[in-house]
């Protein structure tokens, strides 16, 4: 399992519903034994794109290449890829076992085969017990594994998630996302995942792809896309940021200055030639993570400016300050640090004086 | 309805007649009745009145007379026929609906109903014009050189009988099928198809046995309309056909003697009581469902 090859490609995918399009145009590799999340919020068609690749719906142009091969045309039964539906889609009628060993009985695997690779796929999701049992006796989070265990029996070459976590509540989800990831290291299968909740995102994915509106924004480490937002939809979706509009000013080598009213800020543009190239005084934005900001002292080199603590929430192992700057252009800010026993040190309606550094700010062409 | 702790007094004596209504009604209508004839089977006749000493001799003469035991269980015979036709045909066009889109879906489904609007006597005339000598099936038959010339066959005899209660209850089978059919979440199917089945192999291992509710109901639903009427067997039957409905039917008019009919009836209503059972059964998801 090599990844660095290309298991799948879309090219220039496009999807309509009668005249209304959804998809426009997407490209997309996903590599061998990859973990990708398709991240978006509702509308954004990364449901679709899924449905597409599942074969549950045909496409309205562009193709899709599977080792290279075109399986644009391939009917959804013939495709090497299961999916985990979001509302798992367990037969009823059937048990535990019954549901796990469909999709080889179809195949018509002998029996005694079929028993034997139950048991292990039963064992591999940690529901050995529960062979017998039919889904209507099963908790929410029993039958998603059982969802699993029935999708990656079949050895797919690639095992599509539809939200399959949604409908668990939050600390199950927790659990959940981790025993995903292990399965998905354990047998080194590729894994799509579709989800609109971004933490999720983040927790799980060795890459994670964006979309909006039915175009894909960005595709990239979670670190990528958590500091090296490429657009300011990323920007806003991915995590929380500050965002302060500005117009560019000169780039210098890795670092580009960006006018704005908190004055002139110099930000990051490294591995971005987007922003390098782009014109003097273009609109953008200066983003800045609320945990890179912190409170100025005398040493400090960077942007700084001074705001009024407008109000300060106590959460947990941090605390989230929101400050509101002066000047004509007002604008509010988000300041996390970490939190103290002695509470903290900032007061509300206390005037300071704020600063984040160069290389952990970065541009958004607006 | 107010908050609890504060229920009116009058909305109570109101929740209670509701409450005893719906515990009377169905009593009053249907068990009286039944209990009343159960206790008239246990009397007798002698020269046009009723007799009211308890005897089991109604019961002896259904067991010992040679005519009702095999009459009875031809008709049983007869009904679970006209059962398995109406679902053989009904099950294909059940399915077929299931397959159409939106508002033809329901506007079909209607149209196969439209029938259950019409006169049942109008329906059992028109069908027996039919299936006569010089009938449409006979003339379709001759036209296509099946038959040399048209055939006796098709009416006044257990035939007859056989087509016409498969024809006129049809509908009773369609509904429940249909209703069974549409429950069937589409992903199931999808997941079916997913896990690389053929369009066969989703049919007859999902679809199929999550549609077998609808079949039981459908089944025992056709088999009880069927076993309980004597209108069609009186009026398509002739001589030959002759049904256990017919028998009863005579019991309370021709001969009248109230009592055997009654002893009759009872005998009839412990198999319809079993048939329901059955379908009820096999009509439930087995407890699985989700």
């Amino acid at each position: 399992m090599n990844q660095n090859t290309d298991l799948l490609t879309l090219r220039s995918v496009s999807k309509s519903y009668g005249t209304v399009p959804v998809l426009h145009d997407i490209d997309l590799s996903i590599k061998d034994g990859e973990f990708l999340t398709v991240l978006g919020p509702s509308g954004s068609g990364k449901t679709t794109v899924l449905r597409l690749i599942g074969g549950l719906e045909p496409l309205t142009a562009g193709e899709i290449r599977l080792d290279g091969q075109d399986i644009s045309r391939m009917p959804i039964n013939k495709r090497p890829f299961n999916t985990v539906f979001q509302d798992y889609a367990l037969f009823p009628h059937m048990t535990v076992s019954g549901n796990v060993g469909y999709g080889l009985s179809v195949r018509h695997m002998k029996r005694k085969e079929i028993t034997r690779r139950v048991a292990e796929a039963l064992e591999l999701v940690q529901l050995g017990r529960f062979a017998d049992r039919f889904p209507a006796q099963l908790s929410g989070g029993q039958r998603q594994r059982v969802a699993l265990a029935r999708a990656l029996i079949c050895q797919p070459r690639l095992i599509l998630l539809d939200e399959p976590l949604a409908a668990l509540d939050l600390e199950l989800r927790r659990q959940m996302q981790e025993f995903l990831k292990s399965i998905q290291r354990e047998i080194k299968t590729t894994f799509l995942f579709v989800t609109h909740d971004q933490e999720e995102a983040i927790g799980m994915a060795d890459r994670i792809c964006v979309m909006q509106a039915g175009h894909i924004r960005q595709l990239g480490t979670p670190h990528d896309l958590y500091y090296k937002p490429n657009c300011e939809f990323v920007a806003r979706f991915f995590g929380e940021n500050n965002l302060v509009p500005g117009k560019l000013g000169p780039a210098q080598g890795e670092q580009r200055s960006i006018e704005t009213a908190l004055g002139r800020l110099v930000c990051s543009i490294s591995d971005q030639p987007h922003l390098k190239a782009a014109p003097d005084g273009a609109s953008a934005f200066a983003a800045f993570r609320p945990e890179a900001l912190h409170m100025a002292d005398a040493t400090d080199s960077g942007n700084s400016f001074s705001g009024t603590i407008a109000d300060l929430a106590f959460a947990g192992s941090s605390t989230v300050a929101t400050i509101t700057t002066g000047g004509d252009a007002a604008q509010r800010l988000r300041l996390r640090m970490p939190s103290r026993i002695d509470g903290s040190v900032l007061k509300s309606g206390e005037t300071v004086s704020l600063c984040f550094a160069p290389h952990e700010g970065h541009l958004v062409l607006a | 309805m107010s908050a609890a702790g504060s229920i009116h007094p009058r909305e109570r004596r109101l929740s209670l007649l509701v409450t005893v209504l719906a515990f009377a009604l169905p009593v009053i209508f249907v068990l009286v009745p039944l209990a009343i004839f159960l206790v008239y089977s246990f009397f007798s006749v002698d020269q046009g009145t009723i007799v009211y000493t308890p005897t089991l001799g109604n019961y002896v003469r259904f067991f010992t007379d040679p005519i009702f035991l095999p009459v009875f269980w031809n008709t049983i015979v007869l009904c679970v026929s006209v059962a398995v036709i109406c679902i053989l045909l009904a099950y294909p066009a059940a399915y077929f609906l299931t397959t159409l889109k939106g508002r033809w879906r329901y506007a079909l489904l209607m149209l196969l109903l439209v029938p259950l609007l019409m006169s049942y006597v109008i329906k059992i005339y028109a069908i027996r014009s039919i299936l006569g000598l010089n009938g449409f099936l006979n003339k379709a038959l001759v036209a296509l050189g099946i038959l040399q010339q048209p055939s006796n066959l098709f009416v006044f005899n257990m035939n007859a009988i056989l087509l016409t209660l498969s024809l006129l209850l049809i509908p009773f089978a369609i509904l429940p099928i249909f209703l069974s059919l549409e429950r069937i979440p589409q992903t199931l199917l999808r997941a079916s198809d997913d896990l690389g089945a053929s369009g066969w192999q989703t049919f007859l291992r999902i679809t199929l046995p999550l549609s077998l509710p609808g079949v039981a109901s459908a089944a025992s639903f056709v088999f009880v309309l069927a076993i309980g009427d004597f209108l069609t067997p009186q009026m398509v039957g002739g001589i030959s056909g002759f049904t256990f409905g017919r028998i009863l039917y005579s019991q309370f008019g021709t001969a009248y003697n109230w009592p055997f009919g009654a002893a009759l009836s009872v005998a009839l209503a412990i198999v319809v009581i079993c048939a329901i059972l059955v379908g009820e059964r096999f009509g439930r998801n087995r407890g699985t469902s989700i």
